[in-house]
């Protein structure tokens, strides 16, 4: 038996991050911003979009992709609120998208009629920190239902995550959770993170989202 | 299923790495996990050890290192150019 090793230093994530790479480029190209949304199962993903794809689809240029592990329901939900492609990727067991799959997603997307993209990642606060999908930046949600120490919890994803979204207010009264423990948390593992407080039920629970959401694409568009 | 994704990744990388190295039997995988990387060792290492014991490893064993910091990569291979292909 003659053993030799062999030197290889290849990153894992190598392939993922060179195909997220491409994705960037299209997007940018494209003129189009893009959000990795991230959250734990149930934090009002879906939800959110709904709402903002129904008050600012057409006024933005929404598109969206939608991963889940089963089902296109999400994807179905929100098709209802625009009338672009709302395009499901369903991974069949994997937690969370990959480069590829985004990119394969994108090939469906009219991006010429599109200037905000968003990519509803699979309801899971722990793998997808890890996957790059050559998305602008990510948006980590949770909501007053869950536990305030949720970004202690899961600091990988706070970390990556450049704005968080806070979400479900108006169940607040209802619920023992404090809002600026849970803001005072998550500045703790990223102090840069930068909040919006929302309710996608109240009429006007979404207004510092859409403001944000439009300035961003205007601030795109004037690059 | 985050460890298995990994695993496979890892295991892509070693066989297109040996494959260009003209490498015989791949005895053993090098890996290293940084101790911020969030993955979860014990999940990776039974993923690894099920997937090296089936073609085309077959019987390639996962050395795994925990350095400090979120590095993940393949480190190295160490392979067996006269081993017998079973």
């Amino acid at each position: 038996m003659t053993v030799r090793t062999i030197d290889v230093r290849e990153r894992v994530m190598a392939k993922n991050d060179e195909l997220a790479v491409g994705v960037r480029r299209r997007l940018a190209d494209a003129g189009v911003v893009s959000f990795n949304l991230v959250s734990s199962p149930g934090s009002g993903k879906t939800l959110l979009l709904e709402r903002t794809l129904a008050d600012l689809g057409e006024e933005l240029g929404i598109s969206v992709v939608t991963g889940d592990v089963q089902t296109q329901n999400d994807a179905d939900r929100l098709a209802r609120h625009t009338d672009r492609l709302v395009q499901a990727v369903v991974t069949n067991g994997a937690c969370h998208l990959d480069a590829r799959q985004v990119g394969v997603a994108l090939d469906a997307i009219d991006l010429e009629r599109t200037r905000l993209l968003f990519i509803e990642n699979v309801g899971n606060l722990v793998c997808p920190a890890s996957w790059d999908l050559g998305e602008d930046a990510k948006i980590v949600l949770f909501s007053v239902t869950e536990g305030e120490d949720k970004p202690l919890k899961y600091p990988k994803m706070f970390q990556q995550a450049r704005y968080a979204v806070l979400s479900k207010l108006d169940l607040l009264p209802h619920v023992p959770f404090s809002v600026e423990r849970a803001v005072e948390f998550a500045r703790r593992v990223n102090p840069e993170l930068q909040f919006f407080f929302t309710s996608s039920l109240l009429p006007d629970g979404l207004e510092e989202w859409y403001g944000f959401l439009r300035s961003q694409v205007r601030r795109r568009q004037a690059a | 299923m985050h460890e298995m994704a990994v695993a496979l990744e890892i295991c892509r990388i070693a066989e297109d790495q040996a494959g260009r190295a003209g490498a015989g039997r791949v005895v053993t995988v090098g890996v290293e996990v940084g101790d911020q990387s969030g993955v979860e060792i014990s999940s990776l290492e039974f993923c690894l050890e099920e997937l090296l014991r089936q073609p085309p490893f077959r019987r390639a064993k996962p050395v795994i290192a925990r350095p400090p910091g979120d590095v993940l990569r393949v480190s190295y291979l160490e392979v067996d150019d006269d081993g017998p292909d079973d």
